[in-house]
C-alpha cells in the first residue's frame, strides 16, 4: 500500500445520548417487570422489581434510571394496581436517587463492609420513611395484603398502640432483604456490562 | 404477575361497543374524577356504587372478567387482612365506638366501628382507582391510546417510551422464559433454599439483561435512522376525535358532580355510610 | 450509469473509544448501481454503512476528516433525521429494527412516514405499494413479531422502501437468517437491483453477491485493500484470501486448477459463468 495521507479531521459531539435514553428508558423498565415476573417462576423471597431502577442509574445515570422505574410503576398503575400506585414511581426516583449517591459516594465495592452497611442504612431505614408516608397518605395505612408482614404490622400496632410505627415497621420488614438483596443484584449485573453500555459518568 | 402479563397481550379479536368508542379522553377523565371523589368523600358505599357503576360498564364492553379478578385477588384479601387488624383492639389508635361484641372463649371481645369502616373504605377507594384504571385501559386500543396521549399534548417522545414498554414486556418475558427452560435443563430448581434461588435468579437476569442492553443501541439507531428525531409533527394515522357519545358521558359526569358537591355541602364527607374521619 | 448518487473521498474517522476505524476511503456509487462491500469481522463495514445516512458520526461523535456526499448532501451539514428521506438503512437482526410502536405490519411500514410527517393518504398509499414489493401482501394485519425471520426482514426492507430513498444500504441483511429466510432476503434484493435501485449492501454470503453486485470494495482494518468491478476484486483469490474473505468456490476452484494443474479458464464468479466455461472446455453444450 502507498503511504497513507493524513487527512485533517473534525471533533463531532454525539446526540445520540437522547434517543439512546428514549430506548433505554422502556427497557429498564420492562426489566423491572421481568425482574418480577422471574421472582414469581423462582418463588424467590423478594419483589425483585426495583434492581432494573438501580443498574439504569448505575450505567446510565440518574434521570435514566429514575424514568425507568417511574414509567414501570406507571404502567403498573394503568394495568393492574390501580391509579394511585402511580405515586409509588416516586418511589423509584427515590431508590434511583439513593443508588445515585451510594454510586457518587463510591459504596459499590461489593467487597467493602460499607456497601453493604451503608445498603442497610439507605435502602433498609431512610427509604422507608419516605414509603410510609406514600402509604399512610393514599393507602391508609392498614395492614399490607400479605400475611408476613401484615402479621407483624399487627404486632407492633398492638405492643405500642402507634400506628406510624406500625407501618414504618412493616415496611422495614419489607424493605431491608428486598432492596438490599436488589442493589447486590444490580450491583453484580452492572460489573458485567460492557464499557461501551455504560454512559453515566 | 399471571393477570399483568395477559392484560399487557392484548387479544387480537376486539369488541366495538360504545364504551370502546367512547374518546379515551373521556375514559380517562371518568378515572381521574371517580378517583379524585373517593378520596374527597369517606364513604364505603359511595365507594361500592362507584365500583358497581365501573363494572356495569365494564360487562357492557366485556371487559368485566379481568377487572373482578383483579378486585378479588387484591381488594378482598385486604378488606379480609385489614378489618380484624383495625377493629378489633389491637392498638388501631382512633377506636372509641363499640359496634359489637365477639364471645370467644370466655372473653367478650369488642369490635369498633372507626377501624371497621377505615378497614373497608380504605380498600375500597383503591378498588376504585383500579377498576376505572382498567376500564379505561382495556377498552382502549393502542391507536386510540397513542392519539389520545398526542391529543392530550403529551410529548411523543414520552408516548413513545410508553408504547415501547409495553411492546418490550412480552419479548423479555418470552426470551426469560427460554433462558429459564434453558437453565432448568441445567440442572436449576425451584425447591431450594434461599441463597441457592438468589443465585439461581442472578443466572437467569444477569443474560437476560445483557442482551437486552445489547438491543438497546441498535434499536436507538435504528429510530434514529427512521426518522424519530425529525423536526416535524408526527402524522397518526388514527385521530382522536370527540362524538355526541362522548358529550352525553362528559355532560353526565359534570351533572354528577353537581349532584355530589350539593351532597358534600349538605350531608359532609360520608353521607350514606355515615362515618367519622378519623385523622387529618 | 447516471450520476454519482453517493461520494466518498477520503472519509477517514475514528469513535470516541475506538481509533481509525476508517482511514481514507474513497468510492462512489452511481444511480442505479450496486456496490458490495465486504472484509472480515471488525473491518469496519458496519461504521460505512452508518455514515451513508449521518449515524457516524452525529449519533455516536468522534473524529471524522474527508467528505461523504449522499444524494448531493453533505452527511456533516444533514442530521440523521433529514439523510433518512435520502438512506434507507437495514440492519442485521430484524427484531431490533423494530420500531416498538406498531401492532402490524402495516403500521410498521407506516411508521417512518408517520415519523416525517406524510400526510394520512400518502402514508397509505406508499405502505401498501411497499408490502407488495416485498411479497408480504396478505400479512399487514399481522403482528411484526408473529413473522418468520425472513418475513421480517422483508417487512424491515419494506419500511425503508416506503420512505422512497435514493439509496439503500443493507448491513449483512441475512447474516441471522435461515436459509429460507436467505434466500426471501436475496430474492428480494434482486428484484430490487433489477428494478434499478441504487444499493450499498454489506454481505458474507460472497457467492450470491456475485450475482448482483456491479461493484464490490473489500475493506479491512478501515482501510479499501480493492475496489472495483465484481469481476476485478473476486478474481483476485489470493488477496481475498489474504484478508480472510472466502472468494466463490467455482472462482478458486477454477484459480486453483490454472495455478496448480496449468489450465487456462477464464475465472468465473458465479455458477451460471462457471457452467459456461467448463461446458465449453469439456465439449458439452
Amino acid at each position: 500500500m502507498p503511504e497513507e495521507a493524513t487527512v485533517e479531521t473534525v471533533e463531532v459531539t454525539p446526540t445520540g445520548a437522547k434517543i439512546l435514553a428514549v430506548v433505554m428508558i422502556p427497557t429498564i423498565a420492562a426489566l423491572n417487570y421481568v425482574g418480577g415476573v422471574l421472582v414469581e417462576m423462582l418463588k424467590a423471597p423478594i419483589w425483585g422489581d426495583t434492581w432494573a431502577t438501580m443498574l439504569g442509574t448505575l450505567i446510565s445515570g440518574f434521570v435514566v434510571g429514575a424514568a425507568g422505574g417511574f414509567l414501570y410503576n406507571i404502567i403498573m398503575a394503568f394495568t393492574v394496581w390501580g391509579l394511585p400506585n402511580w405515586v409509588w414511581g416516586f418511589a423509584n426516583v427515590a431508590i434511583a436517587l439513593i443508588t445515585w449517591f451510594m454510586m457518587k459516594m463510591g459504596w459499590t465495592d461489593l467487597k467493602k463492609p460499607m456497601t453493604y452497611i451503608m445498603a442497610i442504612i439507605l435502602f433498609g431505614f431512610i427509604y422507608p420513611i419516605f414509603t410510609t408516608a406514600i402509604s399512610i397518605g393514599l393507602f391508609g395505612g392498614g395492614p399490607l395484603w400479605k400475611p408476613l408482614p401484615a402479621a407483624i404490622y399487627a404486632a407492633v400496632l398492638s405492643s405500642t398502640g402507634n400506628f406510624w410505627l406500625a407501618n414504618y415497621i412493616q415496611n422495614v420488614s419489607t424493605e431491608v432483604p428486598d432492596k438490599v438483596i436488589s442493589y447486590i443484584i444490580s450491583l453484580i449485573i452492572a460489573s458485567r456490562v460492557p464499557k461501551r453500555f455504560i454512559l453515566a459518568k | 404477575m399471571g393477570i399483568s402479563l395477559s392484560l399487557l397481550k392484548r387479544t387480537a379479536v376486539e369488541v366495538e361497543t360504545f364504551v370502546q368508542r367512547l374518546d379515551g379522553r373521556v375514559k380517562f377523565l371518568y378515572f381521574i374524577w371517580a378517583s379524585i371523589l373517593v378520596y374527597i368523600f369517606y364513604d364505603f358505599i359511595l365507594n361500592l356504587i362507584f365500583i358497581i357503576v365501573t363494572l356495569l360498564l365494564a360487562i357492557y364492553a366485556r371487559v368485566a372478567k379481568p377487572i373482578a379478578m383483579t378486585l378479588l385477588v387484591i381488594i378482598v384479601p385486604w378488606i379480609a387482612i385489614a378489618t380484624p387488624i383495625l377493629s378489633l383492639p389491637l392498638g388501631f389508635p382512633w377506636n372509641k365506638t363499640i359496634i359489637y361484641y365477639i364471645k370467644f372463649a370466655g372473653y367478650e371481645i369488642p369490635v369498633y366501628l372507626e377501624g371497621l369502616g377505615w378497614g373497608i373504605t380504605w380498600p375500597l377507594r383503591i378498588g376504585v382507582c383500579i377498576s376505572t384504571a382498567m376500564l379505561f385501559y382495556l377498552t382502549t386500543n393502542q391507536a386510540r391510546l397513542v392519539a389520545t396521549m398526542f391529543k392530550m399534548k403529551v410529548p411523543f417522545r414520552f408516548i413513545y417510551m410508553l408504547i415501547a414498554t409495553f411492546q418490550l414486556i412480552p419479548l423479555l418475558v418470552d426470551e426469560a422464559n427460554t433462558i429459564f427452560q434453558a437453565q432448568l435443563s441445567r440442572g436449576l430448581r425451584t425447591d431450594v433454599g434461599i441463597i441457592k434461588k438468589l443465585y439461581y435468579y442472578l443466572a437467569l437476569v444477569i443474560p437476560l439483561t445483557l442482551s437486552a442492553l445489547n438491543r438497546v443501541q441498535i434499536r436507538a439507531i435504528a429510530l434514529e435512522s427512521r426518522g424519530f428525531s425529525a423536526p416535524v409533527t408526527k402524522t397518526l394515522m388514527y385521530e382522536a376525535e370527540f362524538k355526541w357519545m362522548d358529550w352525553i358521558f362528559l355532560s353526565t359526569i359534570i351533572v354528577a358532580t353537581i349532584v355530589l358537591a350539593y351532597v358534600y355541602i349538605t350531608y359532609g364527607y360520608s353521607p350514606i355510610a355515615g362515618l367519622e374521619y378519623i385523622w387529618g | 450509469m447516471g450520476e454519482a448518487v453517493v461520494k466518498v473521498e477520503n472519509l477517514t474517522y475514528s469513535y470516541p473509544r475506538r481509533e481509525n476505524v476508517l482511514v481514507n476511503v474513497s468510492f462512489e456509487v452511481k444511480k442505479g448501481e450496486v456496490l458490495g462491500i465486504i472484509g472480515p469481522n471488525g473491518a469496519g463495514k458496519s461504521t460505512l454503512c452508518k455514515a451513508l445516512n449521518g449515524l457516524v458520526p452525529h449519533f455516536y461523535g468522534g473524529r471524522i476528516g474527508g467528505k461523504v456526499v449522499v444524494a448531493g448532501m453533505d452527511t456533516m451539514k444533514h442530521t440523521v433525521a433529514e439523510l433518512s428521506t435520502k438512506v434507507g438503512l437495514v440492519f442485521q437482526d430484524p427484531e431490533d429494527q423494530m420500531s416498538g410502536l406498531a401492532l402490524t405490519v402495516y403500521e410498521e411500514v407506516a411508521f417512518g412516514l408517520m415519523m416525517l410527517g406524510f400526510p394520512r393518504e400518502e402514508i397509505d398509499a406508499r405502505v401498501r405499494d411497499a408490502i407488495k414489493k416485498v411479497g408480504l401482501g396478505g400479512l399487514e394485519g399481522r403482528s411484526p413479531f408473529e413473522l418468520s425471520g425472513g418475513q421480517m426482514q422483508r417487512l424491515a426492507i419494506a419500511t425503508v422502501l416506503a420512505i422512497k430513498p435514493e439509496i439503500l444500504v443493507l448491513d449483512e441483511p441475512t447474516a441471522q437468517l435461515d436459509p429460507i429466510g436467505k434466500f426471501e432476503v436475496f430474492s428480494v434484493i434482486k428484484k430490487l437491483a433489477e428494478e434499478g435501485s441504487t444499493i450499498v449492501v454489506v454481505e458474507h454470503e460472497i457467492e450470491e453477491l456475485a450475482t448482483f453486485a456491479d461493484n464490490i470494495l473489500l475493506l479491512d482494518e478501515g482501510r479499501v485493500r480493492a475496489y472495483g468491478s465484481a469481476r476485478e476484486v473476486l478474481e483476485k483469490v489470493d488477496q481475498l484470501r489474504k484478508y480472510g474473505v472466502d472468494p466463490p468456490s467455482v472462482t478458486e476452484l477454477t484459480y486453483i486448477l490454472n495455478k496448480e494443474v496449468g489450465t487456462d479458464f477464464e475465472i468465473p464468479i458465479t455458477i451460471e459463468e462457471a457452467y459456461k466455461i467448463y461446458a465449453e472446455a469439456l465439449g458439452v453444450s
